[in-house]
């Protein structure tokens, strides 16, 4: 049986924005899935309407059988929800804060020790410290606690690493796995797309429409273009020129490179670009073929879509 | 839990706390002593013209009553100008010639009181009490001689009831006042701080029931407002001698139930705003300014427009305000006042049903 099963959802709000349209995914049990798109992509609309706080405009969702939008105080006793913005008590400390959501869930935390233990060691150190108080990357693993404290048979993480520093964010990332372990289904959101890689499957969302879902590698083996990469001195002025560009291609800033992604046959496009770029006098690095990451694939995509 | 939760946040909240316990206090007092209309040791200068036992009696008596301080003796008319000038005297009384002899002789002995008016309400308040003085000499002076036609014309006007003790007035309405605040403005906000920081959201998908977080909230802050209104109360009796008619029971078990009114309103308006800010406005100008306004507390509602005093019937405090009066002032009991409690308890149960239906509210 699959864990989440969503069918034509939509939301709208004020009756003009839309946020969802006809949203249809299936995560199955035990599974890391990814929701991987841009900030206002609609992924924590979403989210809200499977944690229950929001209803559809129309639809069908199902937890493990359970419908969301009727059952919704059965479906809250198996979900775990870590909301995109901090959403404990930051005047209570840690220890506090965990225990209120403990017996909030009529759980407690010696019950589901071994479940948050690997999380609770990282963060017992500061138990008596105010919630308020702590790093982004602390506050993330107890809100995290919080979320595991009644053993939720799925657990819903909205953006989780936003704004965490990348060793907290690789340790965050660990834990997920030692949870998927234990049998938890794991729907995860990000923006960062070297994350989505760690996801069993990802679905690629945009404007509140889903473009894409598959494991990361066939997305990955999916990339129909040809990837390069070079450094320059002026992006912004390459930019420009490339915009003249009489090739098939498609490229984008990609830090201080450039990725630059052709759809022609490289034995002759390749001198042509070159040639292109001299009469342009733009100066560049070592033009070097690359494998595509996740986001280079979501960019291919929206691009091709449009 | 959510209650141990909500005292760990109130008693972390150090500012709020000692704000909210120290107000009451500073208010009452406040309002007791600035706003009274009580007027104790005002200076006032005597024109004795005659001198006489009788005369001497009167200005023995006015010094006694503890409204009056006999600050000078001036021999004329215009040396009492230059004591309101220079020795701040508030009012001047002249007997005339002869008092003694008239008084025994003449059916009406006329005195003359001189104010100054720059405060209107302190000048009337003493003129009514040197009024009363005087009506008391007179009428101890006519047992003792036995001639009862004698009688005093005061040369002033008689606007206040000398022995109306505002703090009376003031007392019954602070303690609304104060449980307003504390219960319905306290309480709003933290319903609401819970929708802004986003814990709401936390709460309403454990299994816990509305009915429990609305209690959690609501609880506390009754405690903390029956500790102030407690506070308000003893203070008035030690301090400002008000009485308390009725039975103190039937006292705190009206204000509890206020309380829980207050409270769920506050939950109704932490209900339907989005964020603090949005709570306390709608808190001030949706609940304060007519508790200030239409409870009968500074303005009698029965000298307001129609409107008002229709307007004035879905506001709590009105009827608490009625119903506090009843017991401290004429102590009244259970049945006497059981149509306000059941009013106020009626509001609060149908502000609770409708702050839970709102906080589950999906979309």
């Amino acid at each position: 049986m699959s864990a989440i099963n969503i069918r034509g959802v939509n939301k709208t709000y004020d009756g003009k924005t839309a946020a969802l349209k006809d949203i249809t995914l299936e995560v199955e049990e035990g599974e890391v899935f990814g929701l991987v798109g841009p900030d206002g992509a609609g992924k924590s609309s979403l989210f809200n309407i499977l944690t229950t706080l929001l209803l559809p405009d129309g639809g069908e969702i199902s937890l493990f059988g359970m419908d969301v939008i009727r059952d919704y105080k059965s479906v809250r006793q198996v979900i775990g929800y870590l909301p995109g913005t901090f959403s404990l008590y930051p005047d209570l400390s840690v220890q506090e804060n965990l225990d209120f959501f403990a017996v909030m869930y009529k759980s407690s935390i010696e019950e589901n020790m071994a479940l948050i233990e690997p999380i609770w060691k990282q963060i017992s150190p500061f138990k008596d410290r105010k919630a308020g108080k702590l790093s982004g990357g602390m506050k993330q693993k107890l809100a995290l606690c919080c979320a595991l404290i009644h053993r939720p048979r799925v657990l819903f993480l909205d953006e989780p690493t936003t704004g965490v520093d990348p060793v907290s964010r690789k340790e965050f990332w660990d834990i997920l796995k030692s949870i998927r372990s234990q049998n938890i289904t794991v729907m995860v959101s990000t923006p960062y797309m070297d994350e989505a890689t760690r996801c069993d499957r990802i679905a690629l969302i945009q404007n509140g429409k889903i473009i894409g879902v598959n494991p990361p590698q066939t997305i990955i083996d999916q990339f129909k273009g040809k990837l390069y990469t070079f450094q320059s001195d002026d992006i912004f002025s390459l930019m420009q020129v490339l915009e003249k560009c009489p090739l098939d291609c498609n490229y984008y800033p990609y830090g201080e490179h450039c990725h630059i992604a052709f759809y022609e046959d490289m034995d002759t496009a390749m001198p042509a670009f070159k040639q292109f770029l001299a009469e342009h006098n733009q100066s560049h690095g070592e033009i070097q073929a690359i494998q595509p990451s996740v986001e280079d694939c979501f960019i291919e995509i929206v691009q091709r879509n449009n | 839990m959510i209650l141990k939760k909500e005292f760990i946040h109130i008693i972390r909240d150090t500012i709020t706390l000692s704000l909210v316990l120290a107000m009451p206090i500073a208010l009452v007092l406040l309002f007791g002593f600035t706003i009274s209309t009580d007027i104790r040791n005002a200076k006032i200068s005597v024109l004795d013209q005659s001198m006489d036992t009788q005369s001497k009696a009167l200005v023995d008596r006015l010094s006694a009553s503890g409204y009056f301080q006999v600050v000078s003796y001036p021999n004329n008319e215009l040396e009492i100008d230059n004591d309101f000038k220079n020795k701040d005297i508030k009012l001047a009384l002249i007997i005339p010639p002869n008092f003694e002899e008239s008084l025994s002789k003449e059916s009406t002995v006329t005195l003359q009181v001189i104010n100054d008016v720059s405060d209107l309400n302190v000048a009337s308040i003493l003129n009514n009490y040197v009024r009363a003085v005087v009506q008391g000499y007179a009428s101890d002076y006519n047992d003792q001689i036995t001639k009862s036609t004698s009688s005093f014309d005061i040369t002033v006007k008689m606007l206040y009831n000398p022995e109306s003790n505002s703090v009376y007035m003031f007392v019954p309405g602070i303690i609304t006042l104060i449980m307003v605040l504390v219960t319905a403005l306290l309480s709003s906000i933290t319903l609401a701080r819970e929708k802004e920081t986003g814990t709401m959201r936390m709460l309403l998908i454990t299994p816990v029931k509305k009915l429990y977080i609305i209690i959690g909230k609501v609880i506390p802050y009754m405690i903390i407002s029956f500790i102030s209104t407690i506070a308000i109360l003893v203070i008035s009796v030690t301090v400002f001698k008000m009485p308390i008619n009725g039975s103190l029971l039937m006292l705190l078990f009206l204000c509890i139930i206020f309380m829980l009114t207050a409270a769920s309103f506050g939950m109704l308006i932490s209900s339907i705003s989005r964020t603090q800010v949005d709570a306390m406005m709608i808190t001030m100008m949706g609940l304060f300014l007519p508790t200030v306004l239409l409870s009968g507390f500074l303005f009698p509602l029965n000298s307001m427009p129609m409107v008002f005093q229709v307007l004035a019937n879905i506001f709590p405090a009105k009827w608490f305000i009625m119903a506090i009066k009843d017991v401290m002032i004429k102590g009244s009991g259970f049945f006497d006042i059981w149509l306000y409690l059941a009013i106020l308890f009626g509001m609060a149960v149908v502000f609770i049903i409708f702050s839970i239906s709102r906080l589950d509210k999906r979309n």
